[in-house]
């Protein structure tokens, strides 16, 4: 007993030495209950004011302020996170859906929500710094609203703040001598901010997850931890929690009788037959991926040819301008189901391995498509001789956004309800279907890639984006609860999500960075429409404006910072050597704990 | 917002606010629901720390925890006395270990309490037997729940004593990344 309370000592003072956020969180990870835990906490408190005490007569004056100031910061930052806690919205609902289908089918709900709560914040930053000026210097709108509008982009929307050729390149003023708002700097800084502020959010959280998740892929073990580790504390249920505990007992017996055919050993023919298939299978898919790739770039030429002809905004000019939308989104949708087929037919050794490879599939295709529509924009419709490219390529978007939603929304329709009418009352062997987590997912990385290029073209569609997002949430928990059952597989949630954000970043969200980065260096805008009318290119809004502050000698700092630090090579030079530095030393200390780690267990085993 | 409950004094909710991962609406939320499963067994004023303990049937009759096939023990592991009465300082430590704020290594240490059936701080072959039923509703025939058994001791057990110690465990964890996402209770 004395033993225990000389540690006890030890414990308390050296919590009390500690910072109070750090000491908050040491006390709330103790594996104590709660009398321990406030015991320790309350003499911990003692002996900070007995310290404190002690050193009051020792304190400057300056140090007491700041003691001051610190505290009341505090408070009020501990006041700030318990209001964001209340912003937990969704939170009944995400409690439902895990408590019938599981933490795998709630990540993809999780990830929908935080997708659209970053689409809350692109809208928030876009809409006040640059539409809420433009509606001060609007100009009148001449044309007519007719209701098919909301679905081709074009006509009335045209001449609104819903595109980039709406927006003046004047400084808006509003009183004579009055403060003055620069509309091509704040619109090139807006962006620019807004993609720096998202990528720093894409890195934290891509860098949490992999933290968290983080998994030594040689060390994965099979029995030891589904057993113990994998029971999901979410399902509460009474059907799931059956369901769940009757896939294990099947799981468990499968791999008990598997034993014996782990030792399975191919002929050479039959080995080289599974190779061919996988090869044809592959062939076969990226023929799929390029075939759509040459099909939407001969519909694209198409279409732009056909806008150029005539301008006639009758019904049929107006429905020929769909069609691009709806090919890009029929393709989207009937491939995969190509691809599953085909993951079907190859047979993998794991189900693991076929998802893998179907998503893999997937994402070349999603990624070839958009790859083209960017090149067809950038380098076709920048090029033609059209009034205002920059709004053109802010209808596409929004053109293909939209329908992407409604063939969304089809596809729940089609995907899951009438499978289900199907399955239950005509094909009864077929059953319940399963949520697909990896297509929905997928749609809705490809929805976010399309929105982030559209942002420098049409600064509202993350408006849309939020809307839309909203009402698929909604859809899809409706249609999951009355349609779909519990997955039967194992889907390895942490892994999925931490690959999926990955993905969100590195094709995705750099992908988009490079459009943009063309755009705004390469291209030149528009001559008649838009803030940066008249300029070479859109950066050079940006140049003009460090000259002008040149002549300011209170700016001065502003200009050494631009000339030697963002247009200098060196600078970049010597950052990027830094950054490989670093990583390389990370790299080595990684590698020297895995052999620490390899010879302590050598160690406890002898 | 502002101060104007009466169930705790501030010095109670800071300490509560410092000791589990909840902020102080939550842990008032939690206070409810701890009080709906009896009211009239809690009374709505903590502030001279009642001695309160609800009998282990209203717990595990929550719906959170009513069909999980660990609520006992989930309700033993956490309870004072060991027999799964909780006071509202036992309610609070369950789902704020439960929670998703909760580090890795503080769930592994009260899992590795839930599945050790008869608390010698050892994962034996009795416990996992009975984890494994627990877990397939008894399904399994004794032959296989045996086979299972002696495969997780084989893959899991490090210093080869025949049973896991804690160590074993959390090593274990380490190598399972679903564990944070799926030892969660939403309440």
């Amino acid at each position: 007993i004395f033993h225990g309370f000389y540690t006890e000592e030890k414990l308390v003072g050296n919590l009390a030495s500690m910072s109070t956020s750090e000491r908050i969180k040491e006390i709330q990870k103790m594996p104590e209950n709660m009398k321990k835990k406030r015991d320790i906490r309350n003499k911990v408190l003692k002996e900070i004011t007995k310290n404190s005490r002690h050193h009051r007569t020792q304190l400057s004056c300056s140090a007491q302020c700041l003691q001051g100031v610190v505290v009341p910061l505090r408070r009020l930052g501990n006041n700030l996170s318990e209001y964001c806690h209340q912003l937990h919205f969704f939170h009944k609902t995400l409690k439902v859906i895990g408590a019938e289908f599981g933490t795998s089918v709630l990540s993809y709900f999780i990830f929908l929500k935080w997708l659209l709560t970053l689409n809350i914040i692109s809208f928030l930053i876009n809409f006040s710094f640059i539409t809420i000026p433009q509606f001060l210097a609007a100009e009148p709108n001449n044309l007519v609203f007719t209701g098919l509008e909301l679905l081709t982009g074009a006509g009335y929307f045209q001449q609104t703040v819903l595109y980039y050729g709406f927006y003046t390149n004047a400084t808006i003023r509003k009183a004579e001598n009055g403060p003055s708002y620069n509309m091509q700097l704040a619109y090139i800084f807006t962006v620019g901010i807004y993609f720096v502020i998202c990528f720093l959010i894409l890195l934290f959280s891509m860098a949490k997850s992999f933290c968290r998740n983080f998994i030594n892929p040689q060390t994965y073990s099979g029995n030891a931890s589904k057993l113990l580790c994998t029971w999901d504390f979410n399902i509460t249920n009474e059907k799931a929690v059956k369901l769940k505990q009757k896939n294990l007992s099947t799981q468990i017996k499968e791999e008990l009788t598997e034993v014996n055919q782990e030792v399975l050993n191919f002929s050479v023919s039959e080995r080289l037959l599974r190779v061919l298939i996988h090869l044809a299978s592959w062939a076969a898919s990226l023929g799929a991926a390029v075939a759509a790739c040459a099909a939407v770039y001969f519909l694209s030429i198409n279409n732009l040819k056909l806008f150029m002809e005539g301008q006639k905004n009758d019904l049929e000019s107006q429905a020929a301008m769909l069609v691009l939308p709806v090919v890009v989104s029929l393709l989207n949708t009937f491939i995969p189901f190509f691809y599953s087929w085909l993951g079907h037919l190859e047979r993998f050794q794991t189900p693991g391995q076929q998802i893998y490879v179907t998503i893999t599939r997937n994402i070349i295709l999603k990624i070839s498509v958009v790859g083209i529509l960017c090149y067809y924009w950038l380098s076709i419709v920048a090029a033609a001789e059209s009034q205002c490219w920059e709004t053109l390529v802010g209808q596409d978007l929004y053109r293909l956004l939209l329908v992407d939603f409604i063939f969304c929304l089809l596809g729940s329709f089609f995907g899951e309800f009438l499978y289900r009418i199907i399955g239950t009352a005509v094909c009864g062997s077929l059953g319940l279907p399963e949520f697909d987590i990896g297509r929905n997912v997928l749609d809705l990385i490809y929805a976010q890639t399309l929105t982030w290029i559209g942002i420098l073209f049409s600064p509202l569609l993350p408006a849309i984006q939020m809307i839309a997002f909203s009402v698929v949430f909604f859809v899809k928990k409706v249609s999951l609860m009355l349609n779909c059952q519990p997955p039967r597989k194992v889907w390895r949630t942490a892994q999925m999500t931490t690959s999926f954000m990955f993905l969100l970043f590195f094709p995705s969200f750099l992908g988009v960075l490079a459009v943009i980065g063309i755009t705004v260096w390469r291209l030149k805008p528009s001559e008649g429409c838009g803030p940066f009318r008249g300029l070479s290119s859109m950066y050079a809004a940006v140049s003009e404006w460090i000259k002008v502050l040149e002549s300011y000698t209170a700016s001065k700092w502003v200009v050494w910072i631009y000339h030697n630090l963002i247009t200098s090579e060196l600078f970049f030079f010597v950052l990027s050597t830094l950054v490989l530095i670093i990583t390389y030393l990370y790299w080595q200390i990684i590698e020297g704990r895995k052999t620490m780690t390899k010879l302590l267990q050598k160690q406890i085993l002898n | 917002m502002g101060n104007k409950q009466t169930i705790f004094t501030p010095e109670q909710l800071d300490a509560y606010q410092d000791c589990t991962f909840f902020t102080r609406k939550e842990i008032l939320r939690l206070f409810y629901r701890y009080r709906d499963l009896a009211p009239q067994l809690v009374p709505l004023d903590y502030t001279a720390k009642p001695d309160v303990t609800l009998p282990y049937q209203l717990i595990g009759s929550m719906p959170e925890l009513k069909d999980n096939p660990f609520r006992q023990r989930i309700a033993e592991v956490f309870s004072e006395d060991g027999d799964g009465n909780m006071t509202l300082d036992d309610f609070l430590d369950m789902f704020s270990v439960l929670s998703e704020m909760a580090p890795r290594d503080l769930k592994a240490y009260y899992a590795f309490k839930i599945y050790d059936f008869n608390n010698d701080d050892y994962i034996c072959k009795s416990d996992l037997e009975k984890t494994v039923n627990k877990l397939t509703r008894n399904e399994l025939t004794p032959e296989e729940v045996n086979l299972v058994c002696e495969k997780v001791i084989y893959e899991a057990d490090a210093d080869n004593d025949g049973k896991l110690s804690l160590e074993d465990f959390q090593h274990m964890i380490v190598r399972a990344p679903d564990f944070l996402s799926t030892f969660h209770i939403r309440i």
